[in-house]
């Protein structure tokens, strides 16, 4: 006879062990490994609560102390690989196979660990689709996640960094899957319930609050006037020429710049309110001039940014905030937000290709894609229409029946030709390719295809590759904007002459922009202390990021 | 559409070397010195592969300042941090030296600078010397030298020696001065001692603020143009005499310090001493406020330097 209950009955047995070592739900930090020994088996899929920003580092710390020869070949599902534990498990032999989604600061462990084979590498996703797989093939048998408090209930307030936790927890809990959390304090109340507690089998109380990284804080100080010219050409001949108000934004300087240019440049210009008015975005500091200045409407965010719990809190009609007054975050649904509700994803990347295939990833470095892909794609089950999507779905399509034709998603890659020490952005054949070679990997790790990207920023121009009706015309768009990299010297003049009349390619001076004028003093803030100053002292930054 | 600024709104602390000297004096009456058109460039850089600037990193020059004559000195802390080589301290030490004929109302030596150049370190050190001499002889003539601070490099390591010899100086928030840097400091002492990457407890040990309320700096301006070319005016105004009764003022000042905070771990616990009632909102304070907590500390302001 077919037991159909089985999953249930070893989770009861998990639980039943995992009591030894509790008082009801509440584990004691000085039990964790004798708690993850009871409850784990060899051979688990585990999530270990790594996101974008906050890490259940408690756990991981606690997981890597187990003993490989109880624990042993885990099969690590988790988005973030982060922390130095992360690794140190496949190390060991506790953990043998891997799948996930980013990996900035153990980019180059990570890779080396490929090559030495010591990481059995399912595959590098977007967050949306490794969230996707927890529900179909990847699901956890055990969870160990972060939050800020929990009650002895298991009642859990994950605080503003919200981020992955929700959609880690439905996955595990309810799919017979034991579920522990690491908190900063247990509390007789939460200030707000983010996950019930009975989707919580255990609490235990960390030795020191979970670690999170301010990922998103760019100083203005920092800004270059190239990063303001490229900052302006993207305002003028994209953000007005579409009339783009739902977007997203990558991380980098270039699309910082772009939010300190909104009160100053873009108000000149006449955009408030036709540009950039609501978000999917994490709450950059950079953006508090314009929020202040009343340009934006709404945002909702992946992950919070810390030192800006105070400042959310006191702008709730622009935040998702809850009935406690914080962040509420969300990375499952800022990222479908990203992807369905925004008509313009516009982020860096280290590589692009003659065809504008880009990629964050170099022969040293697998730093993995994060939410790029999904924010910067065209996705094809979009129905709704916008000004903005419409004006690009007609500008990419000259065939065809008109009544049929659909919008596309504006896909902006802003870059300079240079990288960081002078090496080249634009390049004929990506390093993903070579990685995926030797590390064996079936599909190359490319961040954005090229048949996403819509257009290419850099301090020489817009190309427009909408406009361009075949291969060989995307080919010397690109060039054409490639500047004095091997690539851009390589082009084709007059092709790139014809492109330019037909304002497929578009120089400053085609837009009526002096370069001369890129000037700092541009910037609404200059500086760190301004955006507090902005922010009339809500914003509090962390001490690395100060001055005074 | 041309964005123009008003030179005098400009950020000092953003502002390059030539773009603060013309903001500071009288429109249009800076004549330079050794300008770039005569290629006074260092001759040790080559040797290490290194560019080198036309005007080696410093601006010297005379002006009008408020309509008396003046000569101006200008570090440019973007090349080589602002660094004292051996072109760049024998125009610094000419300038000075030329203050005793030509006795200008004032020379004004606009600091931003890590200390001296490492490729060529004998003669940065000579010329450090060779300026805090030059400062004394050309103070010893009645010609108050007054220094303003307010750059991304701060100043530090020789440019802080020269600064302790200076009549008169002028700070802003951003400034710092210090002999030995943050980073020198956690390498050589632990970070334990100093985490140079604490950049707030930076700021508090070294900044314009804590100098400013210790008496180390003796006016304390907004990060603009106009406000050091303001505090330029009244510092010339109120240096104070170089003879033997200031030296000894200075000495027992200075003893005086060390005994009243020698004992203080953080720079929040010598404000407390100072009476200044919050010292936690020090940092954050605007300029205005920190102006009337200066006005109430009487170890802020004194007659000796």
């Amino acid at each position: 006879m077919t037991d159909w209950r089985s999953e249930k009955t070893a989770r009861d047995a998990r639980i039943a062990a995992g009591r030894a070592h509790a008082q009801g739900k509440v584990v004691r930090a000085e039990a964790v490994v004798d708690l993850l020994e009871a409850v784990l088996k060899p051979g688990d899929r585990v999530c270990l609560e790594g996101d974008n920003q906050k890490q259940a580092d408690c756990l991981a710390r606690g997981l890597a102390a187990c003993d490989p020869a109880k624990i042993h070949d885990l099969h690590m599902v988790q988005s973030g690989i982060v922390l130095p534990e992360h690794l140190d498990v496949f190390e060991t032999g506790i953990a043998k196979q891997l799948d996930y989604s980013y990996s900035g600061p153990q980019g180059s462990r990570i890779a080396k660990m490929l090559y030495g084979g010591q990481i059995e590498l399912g595959a590098v996703h977007t967050y949306l689709e490794l969230f996707a797989r927890y529900f179909v093939d990847l699901t956890p048998n055990v969870a160990l996640i972060a939050g800020v408090s929990a009650d002895r209930e298991g009642n859990l307030y994950t605080g503003p960094n919200t981020e992955d936790t929700p959609t880690v927890v439905e996955a595990t809990a309810f799919k017979n899957g034991v579920v522990i959390a690491q908190v900063n304090e247990i509390v007789d109340k939460v200030p707000r319930v983010d996950i019930p507690g009975d989707r919580i089998d255990f609490v235990i109380e960390a030795d020191k609050p979970f670690y999170v990284e301010p990922l998103f804080t760019r100083d203005p100080a920092a800004m270059t006037e190239t990063q303001i010219l490229i900052a302006m050409m993207a305002i003028k001949g994209i953000y007005a020429e579409y009339g783009v108000r739902r977007l997203n934004h990558g991380i980098g300087f270039g699309t910082a710049a772009i939010e300190l240019l909104l009160p100053t440049y873009a108000e000149k210009l006449g955009l408030k309110g036709k540009i950039a008015t609501h978000w999917a975005l994490n709450p950059h500091p950079t953006l508090i001039p314009a929020i202040e200045s009343g340009w934006v409407k709404q945002v909702h965010c992946f992950g919070s940014e810390v030192g800006m719990d105070r400042y959310i809190r006191e702008r709730s009609d622009v935040f998702f905030t809850g009935a406690d007054g914080s962040l509420r975050s969300n990375r499952a649904f800022c990222q479908t937000a990203g992807l369905y509700a925004c008509d313009m994803f516009i982020g860096a990347t280290l590589q692009i290709d003659l065809a504008g295939h880009s990629s964050t990833v170099t022969q040293n470095r697998v730093a993995g894609f994060g939410g790029a892909p999904n924010m910067g794609s065209d996705p094809h089950g979009r129905r709704h229409p916008s000004e903005t999507w419409m004006k690009a779905g007609h500008e990419a399509e000259v065939v065809g029946d008109p009544a049929l034709m659909r919008g596309r998603k504006l896909v902006v890659q802003l870059v300079e030709t240079f990288g960081d020490k002078l090496v080249p952005t634009f390049v004929e054949k990506l390093d993903a390719l070579e990685l995926a070679k030797k590390t064996g990997l079936e599909l190359a790790p490319v961040m954005i295809y090229g048949d996403d990207v819509t257009h290419i920023v850099t301090e020489e121009g817009i190309a427009n590759l909408l406009l361009c009706r075949n291969a060989d015309e995307r080919e010397q768009a690109i060039r054409g904007v490639a500047g004095y990299t091997e690539v851009g010297r390589g082009r084709d003049r007059a092709m790139v002459q014809r492109l330019r009349e037909r304002g497929v390619i578009r120089r400053p001076e085609d837009l009526g922009i002096e370069p001369l004028d890129a000037d700092r003093s541009l910037l609404a803030a200059k500086s760190i202390k301004d955006l507090v100053h902005w922010s009339g002292g809500l914003y509090e930054p962390p001490a690395r990021f100060r001055n005074w | 559409m041309r964005i123009v600024t008003d030179p005098g709104s400009q950020s000092w602390y953003e502002a390059s070397a030539r773009q603060r000297v013309a903001g500071l004096v009288d429109e249009g009456s800076f004549a330079e010195f050794l300008g770039p058109a005569e290629r006074a460039m260092s001759p040790h850089l080559p040797l290490f592969d290194l560019p080198r600037a036309f005007d080696d990193g410093i601006v010297v020059g005379r002006a009008q300042l408020d309509g008396r004559p003046v000569l101006v000195a200008s570090q440019e802390g973007r090349f080589m941090g602002g660094a004292f080589g051996e072109i760049h301290g024998a125009k610094l030490v000419g300038l000075l030296r030329a203050a005793i004929e030509t006795k200008p109302a004032a020379v004004l030596i606009l600091f931003d600078t890590g200390g001296v150049r490492l490729q060529e370190a004998n003669a940065g050190e000579t010329a450090i010397a060779e300026t805090m001499r030059a400062i004394a002889d050309a103070r010893a003539a009645g010609i108050p030298v007054i220094g303003l601070i307010g750059g991304r490099a701060g100043c530090y390591g020789g440019g802080g020696l020269i600064a302790g010899t200076c009549s008169r100086l002028a700070v802003s928030e951003s400034g710092r001065i210090s002999v030995s840097g943050p980073e020198v400091i956690e390498t050589n002492k632990g970070a334990e001692e100093f985490d140079s990457r604490d950049r707030a407890l930076v700021w508090r040990t070294m900044g314009g603020k804590h100098r400013r309320l210790t008496g180390g700096a003796d006016a304390y301006c907004a990060d603009t143009v106009a406000a050091f070319r303001e505090a330029a005016i009244r510092l010339i105004g109120a240096a104070p005499a170089f003879d033997l009764a200031m030296l000894e003022a200075e000495q027992s000042r200075l003893e005086a310090r060390v005994k009243r905070f020698g004992d203080c771990r953080d720079a929040t616990e010598i404000w407390a001493r100072l009476g200044v009632n919050d010292p936690d909102a020090v940092p954050a304070m605007t300029d205005a406020a920190f102006a009337e907590t200066v006005a109430n500390v009487t170890e802020a302001s004194h007659d000796a330097r």
